[in-house]
């Protein structure tokens, strides 16, 4: 009951600031839905702050006012995805008392879900992570995002073990994730088969395998 | 491509399946030699059934092609002991499930629209496992109840992978000797035609037209415009498994009507239609009263060469001597037509099956033709099984002869645990078209 309560506190508080806030959140969807079209048409890397400030038509000055670089709007994407993601498992009053393995499984799914439009960009983007400079993997913002993320999938272990089983695994479980997300996601990827059926099954029976293991208490 | 991962779990289970199994039976080799008779013989049993849960547990894991894989080998009674095989049959209608999340998702991405947009309601909690999916209860928007079939997610991507590692298990194990290629690769290529639901969808319109006349058989309808390749909408179809059925305890007039019912069903089909709707086993039918007979799972239906069936018309009920000349010159003439050459020992083995088991069951003089044969006698079981495991191992049969043979041993397993009694020759003089 309480995440109905934050939902509709975060609705109440955005309507109270007013108009203005609202055309600033419109500008910013702008861009960033502008963004992701040319990521998409063009690639992440051939994509220009001028480009995207034209087909949002604003200033390129604005598009400064909002992100700093390109790949802030990206972290802006992923942001969302997050958001997206999280607040769909907490919504379906159905995997409130599924297993862990569904409630994962939901979780991810939704991801890749959001995710399929953009395809071709977030392969650019995980190449772009892998940079040490970049943003998109090291940055405050990319690590802030990264613990949010950990923190839900942390509260959804707790929320369906018992609190003793697990041991020094379950609480190590959640960067063991991190990375299996990004082996998940790497899979989808290059995964060529139709209506993603691989990915499914593989996701499908590595979280079976992997809340088993985590169940157990051993690697 | 079903992913290293999942080719790498089925590796496994396949290699701690033989490992699991040949261990058990190496246990009871080794301790055989301090038994008495009597015990060696309760204690093979108890390996036997241990193997058998071991084998389900394992293939049923495995899910998709090598649990479909488990029941085409259940077919091949002869290969197995009862115990393994009983097990194995449980196959047929149970596999670990999808969570209603991977369902949703599953039918999303093959229908292009969720569920609750096609569906009134969608029943979360499957009522049945079909062999490469789920089946669950919808009701559609205007009201009808249907029955919505949904496919395990990356099945038909692991068949080919799942077949490689069979046929390496096949040649290291020895299974191959029982198990030939023609045999591995005959499966998969009907596994792989049963992973598209639409084909299916098409095989319930041909039988729903084809077996109209039988007035006791429900088809299910396919609903086209909820199915798609991994999707199968279709109606409600009545009635409960032979289990269950059996377990009423129905009186022997209700289960000889079932049986005239299910013989005819068979023969129906393999002479008029020349297409069978699934094995005839009992797992693809339900049961009902009055002898009624609901068919279930379309996915892989057997098309007969209507050479076949042909001289199936000629040669069924003979009413000469099966050991004359002229019963061999038809034997022989059916393998050219199909451009086979019948062996000597074949043909010895065509003669004596029809002496000893046909001439019995299906009496052909005329005079005999209102008896009931007793399906519910062992012998007559044990005596099919005794040719059929010579016709699986005979060179120079027809293909479609083994495919018979398995299709009647289904059919006279489901008959004896009907225990029914059935006015054999009569129906099947039906169909036949020939000479007096």
């Amino acid at each position: 009951m309480a995440k109905t309560r934050t939902s509709t506190d975060r609705r109440q508080r955005s309507a109270g600031k007013g108009r203005r806030e609202k055309n600033r959140a419109a500008i910013r969807a702008r861009i960033v839905s502008a963004a992701l079209g040319l990521f998409r048409e063009k690639g992440f890397d051939a994509t220009t702050t001028k480009a995207i400030a034209r087909r949002a038509r604003v200033a390129e000055g604005t598009v400064f006012n909002y992100f700093e670089t390109k790949e802030d709007i990206a972290l802006h994407f992923f942001d969302l995805e997050v958001d997206h993601a999280i607040a769909a498992v907490r919504k379906n009053t159905k995997l409130r008392r599924a297993p862990l393995e569904e409630k994962l499984f939901a979780l991810v799914q939704t991801q890749l879900e959001f995710l399929e439009p953009h395809r071709r960009f977030i392969g650019a983007a995980f190449l772009h992570a892998l940079r040490p400079t970049s943003k998109l993997g090291f940055s405050s913002q990319a690590i802030a995002l990264r613990n949010r993320y950990l923190a839900f999938i942390e509260e959804l272990i707790h929320e369906s073990l018992p609190r003793r089983a697990g041991g020094l695994f379950a609480w190590f479980a959640p960067p063991v994730f991190w990375i299996y997300y990004l082996g998940i996601l790497l899979y989808w990827l290059n995964d060529d088969s139709q209506g993603m059926q691989s990915t499914l099954a593989l996701l499908d029976r590595s979280l079976k395998l992997g809340v088993m293991l985590l169940r157990k208490g051993e690697l | 491509m079903a992913g290293p991962e999942s080719a790498l779990r089925r590796a496994l289970k396949l290699a701690g399946l033989s490992a699991g199994v040949a261990a058990r039976y190496a246990s009871y080799l080794a301790q055989h030699s301090f038994l008495r008779e009597d015990e060696r013989e309760r204690k093979l049993k108890a390996t036997h059934a241990k193997a058998g849960q071991r084998v389900t547990q394992e293939l049923a894991a495995l899910k998709g092609p090598a649990m479909k894989l488990g029941q085409a080998l259940s077919l091949h009674t002869d290969l197995f002991p009862d115990e393994i095989l009983q097990e194995l049959s449980a196959l047929q209608m149970s596999a670990p499930g999808m969570h209603p999340s991977l369902v949703r998702t599953q039918f999303k991405i093959s229908m292009g629209r969720p569920v609750e947009e096609i569906f009134r309601s969608f029943d979360d909690q499957p009522f049945a496992a079909a062999s490469l999916g789920q089946v669950h209860r919808a009701v559609t928007r205007d009201g009808k109840k249907v029955a919505v079939k949904i496919q395990y997610p990356g099945v038909r991507e692991a068949v080919p992978s799942d077949f490689k590692l069979l046929r390496t298990f096949a040649r290291t194990t020895g299974l191959k000797r029982k198990v030939p290629d023609a045999v591995l690769d005959e499966v998969e290529q009907h596994i792989l035609a049963e992973t598209d639901y639409r084909r299916e969808a098409e095989n319930i319109d041909f039988f729903r037209a084809r077996l109209q006349p039988l007035d006791y058989v429900t088809v299910p309808q396919a609903y086209h415009e909820y199915s798609s390749d991994r999707v199968l909408t279709m109606s409600m179809v009545g009635g409960v498994h032979l289990q269950t059925y059996l377990s009423d305890r129905p009186p022997q007039v209700e289960r000889d009507k079932l049986g005239a019912h299910l013989l005819e069903l068979f023969y129906y089909q393999l002479l008029q239609i020349g297409a069978f709707h699934a094995d005839p086993h009992w797992g693809n039918y339900l049961f009902g009263p009055n002898g009624a007979v609901g068919l279930v799972d379309f996915g892989c239906i057997k098309r007969w060469s209507p050479k076949f069936v042909e001289h199936l018309h000629l040669t069924f009920l003979y009413p000469g001597d099966p050991k004359s000349a002229e019963f061999r010159r038809l034997m022989v003439e059916g393998h050219s037509m199909h451009g086979a050459k019948l062996s000597p020992a074949a043909l010895r083995m065509f003669s004596d099956l029809t002496d000893n088991f046909y001439r019995r069951v299906y009496p052909s003089e005329l005079e005999k033709e209102n008896e009931f044969f007793d399906f519910g006698e062992e012998a007559f079981l044990k005596e099919y099984m005794r040719h059929a495991t010579q016709l699986f191992r005979a060179k120079g049969t027809l293909p479609e002869h083994v495919f018979l043979a398995r299709a009647e041993i289904g059919l006279y397993q489901t008959l004896h645990r009907l225990q029914s009694r059935v006015q054999t020759s009569k129906i099947v003089r039906k169909f036949l078209r020939r000479r007096s």
